[in-house]
């Protein structure tokens, strides 16, 4: 009985754990607020043109071309702006005060780079990790910065 | 003594060549620089490299760094030229920072206080600079009275101010109300409490 048990919740579990790794994916997390030139989103395998107020998920990549430059921001009012040539990689991003979650995980991966903290800096500024070709960015309190990346 | 001459020269060229290697590449391909933060706070971050890491706690100072195998530099000056020259084309569609307003209402009303009705321009303007799509209407009261009638007196008062901003061309898809009630003040008090800096409707503009 209890060995029955513990297959029919391996069984749910293996129904639901996809399931929810797709919710997680599918996560809006900000929006565009602003482009010039070429912007576009890689988002599942498929590349398209970015314009002002498209919604940003949680696993987007965002690219720039060779006049492009996009504006970005994240739902706890963080700020990104990214120039031309820019690779931009959305990791991760939860923002929930009232459960005490935070995480922020960005990979700068070449251009140029403006960060503006936002609530998530502000409050958690331990939660704050942004991966770069060099290495990796930690904040030791909410800090905002300019950066340049080459792949 | 020929041969002599050329390998000469060869040593020249390297000399010569290796100070513009130096600055054409490495040097200004990965750099991190401390912004001004707009309440003029300056923050602290640390990057972590293979070899190393640094921690870029001073205003205005950049760290540059070779590549993942390298030392992270001490922290050093850039021009503010040079940085506003590099970093244009992001600054120029860098976004604004949200804006929240706070009008304040009169006792047991759904009147804004004359100083509140002073802010709604104040408000459009950062809808227009903005070019605002998502603005939250968030209404609140104080403790005094019921629980219930709070929370439907916060809903008019959220309606208030959403109707103020439609008669003045804000979309209607534009804005999101949202209430309360006494559930959220701004100044903890007791129960039947009067706290006028508690009936209030946010408006945020993002």
């Amino acid at each position: 009985m209890k060995k029955t048990a513990t297959c029919c919740l391996a069984l749910i579990l293996l129904i639901l754990l996809p399931l929810s790794a797709l919710a997680e994916e599918k996560r809006v997390i900000g929006k565009v607020k602003g482009t010039r030139g070429l912007v576009s989103i890689l988002r599942e395998g498929q590349t398209k043109p970015a314009f002002p107020n498209d919604k940003i998920y949680q696993s987007d990549t965002i690219l720039t071309g060779s006049d492009g430059a996009i504006g970005i921001l994240l739902e706890d009012n963080t700020l990104i702006s990214m120039g031309p040539i820019g690779r931009l990689a959305m990791d991760k991003f939860k923002f929930a005060p009232a459960k005490n979650e935070y995480e922020l995980r960005l990979h700068m991966m070449h251009g140029t780079f403006v960060y503006q903290s936002g609530l998530l800096g502000k409050l958690a500024p331990y939660a704050v990790e942004l991966d770069t070709p060099v290495g990796r960015i930690s904040m030791l309190k909410e800090t905002d910065f300019k950066a340049k990346f080459s792949e | 003594m020929l041969m002599e001459q050329h390998m000469n020269w060869k040593i020249v060229i390297v000399f010569l060549s290796f100070p513009l290697l130096m600055t054409g590449c490495g040097s200004k391909d990965n750099f991190i620089i401390l912004s001004p933060s707009a309440d003029g706070q300056v923050g602290a971050l640390e990057i972590e490299t293979e070899k190393g890491s640094a921690v870029l706690d001073e205003k205005g100072k950049a760290i540059f760094i070779g590549d993942r195998k390298s030392v992270p530099s001490e922290p050093t000056t850039l021009s503010q030229a040079e940085t506003q020259a590099l970093f244009q084309d992001a600054l120029r569609v860098h976004p604004l920072m949200p804006q929240s307003f706070l009008l304040y209402f009169k006792h047991n009303s759904e009147q804004l206080t004359e100083g509140s009705q002073k802010l709604i321009p104040y408000i459009l303007e950062a809808v227009q600079k903005r070019d605002s799509r998502d603005i939250s209407i968030i209404g609140h009261t104080d403790r005094l009275g019921e629980d219930g009638y709070n929370r439907i007196l916060s809903m008019e008062r959220a309606q208030v101010v959403y109707d103020i901003l439609r008669a003045q061309n804000v979309k209607g898809e534009e804005m999101t109300i949202l209430y309360h009630g006494e559930g959220n003040p701004l100044i903890p008090t007791a129960d039947d409490v009067a706290e006028p800096r508690n009936r209030r409707v946010e408006v945020m503009v993002r």
